[in-house]
């Protein structure tokens, strides 16, 4: 489980802080690997829990399992109920990048939810470096304070495909890859968002 | 470094507290990768999680914490093949997963840093 730093949903709802320990609407993302099986004897479950979250799926190779007594095999794609095929788009940047003088995850958070895409998620990393060879470190083990950035965006291919070209002209420096994923639950409380305050200007 | 079309994604999910002569595996793992060349690796930390031991790893005020760790690590299949042995020996207890990826942009500049660092 892993909580973002700022990031909008199914509402539209911009959730974000500068001061994140504090703050309590923050996004979580909370990710498994498991079988086929296994995964859809949960997702009745799930779908009661989550309320009006996003539950994205999409198939990877297990290289190590965690228990080394057993030879696992990647389990095939789950044959489960689908509600639609999106794409998930992944952006590494750092933290002290800036976009017309603001960071830029947050340039990218508002271009995104400008251009009306369904939900993104940032998360900020403790240790990492990327294509300049920089490392991105956190603020305890130096002074440094250009930790990662990742942005997780789900939505349909022609979307994304469609913001691309905002997105090559604000990041300079990044990785932006894209992989395929199933929507399994994506709903949009309209009577929520309209109580809720702006609480982004 | 060129980086484009098809990729592969590793995800490695262990404990905070896991250690690699003495020191904490993530940067062992972010060490290693930048030794063998690889484009990139991002190391993130969760705030609750479980794992091989069913130990629920989770932040607790006084004791010691050991929460989840991810280390995100994207490259080519060639490249990636060439971490996976290192990774076998150095992650003890932990999950690696790899997903195919496609590489939509990558910039390198050498000796370029960004307007703001």
């Amino acid at each position: 489980m892993t909580r973002g730093i700022a990031g909008f949903g199914a509402d539209h709802h911009l959730q974000t802080t500068r001061l994140v320990d504090l703050a309590v609407h923050l996004p979580v993302k909370i990710e498994f690997i498991e079988t086929g099986e296994k995964v859809e004897e949960l997702l009745p479950k799930l779908y009661a829990m989550v309320g009006t979250g996003l539950i994205e799926m999409h198939d990877t190779t297990i290289v190590k399992p965690a228990e080394r007594k057993q030879d696992q095999t990647a389990p095939d794609g789950p044959a489960l109920k689908r509600e639609g095929k999106a794409k998930m788009m992944r952006i590494y940047i750092g933290e002290n990048d800036k976009w017309n003088g603001k960071p830029l995850y947050e340039g990218i958070v508002n271009g995104l939810r400008s251009n009306d895409i369904a939900g993104v998620t940032v998360y900020r990393g403790i240790l990492g470096y990327g294509a300049n060879r920089r490392i991105h470190k956190d603020a305890t083990l130096s002074l440094s304070h250009d930790r990662p950035i990742l942005l997780s965006v789900v939505d349909t291919e022609e979307k994304l495909k469609a913001f691309m070209p905002i997105l090559d002209q604000m990041v300079q420096q990044g990785l932006v890859v894209l992989s395929d994923a199933d929507v399994i639950k994506y709903t949009h409380n309209y009577e929520k968002a309209e109580r809720r305050q702006e609480a982004w200007i | 470094m060129k980086l484009e079309g098809k990729a592969k994604m590793l995800r490695i999910h262990f404990g905070e507290d896991d250690k690699w002569h003495g020191k904490p595996l993530y940067e062992a793992i972010v060490v290693k990768c930048r030794e063998l060349d690889i484009a990139g690796a991002s190391v993130f930390r969760g705030i609750e999680g479980y794992g091989a031991s069913s130990l629920i790893h989770k932040k607790h005020l006084l004791r010691s914490s050991d929460r989840p760790i991810m280390v995100s690590v994207i490259d080519t299949e060639q490249n990636i093949d060439k971490l996976l042995p290192a990774l076998d020996e150095m992650v003890d207890e932990g999950l690696i997963a790899m997903s195919e990826v496609d590489v939509i942009r990558y910039v390198h500049q050498e000796g370029v840093r960004s307007p703001a660092s």
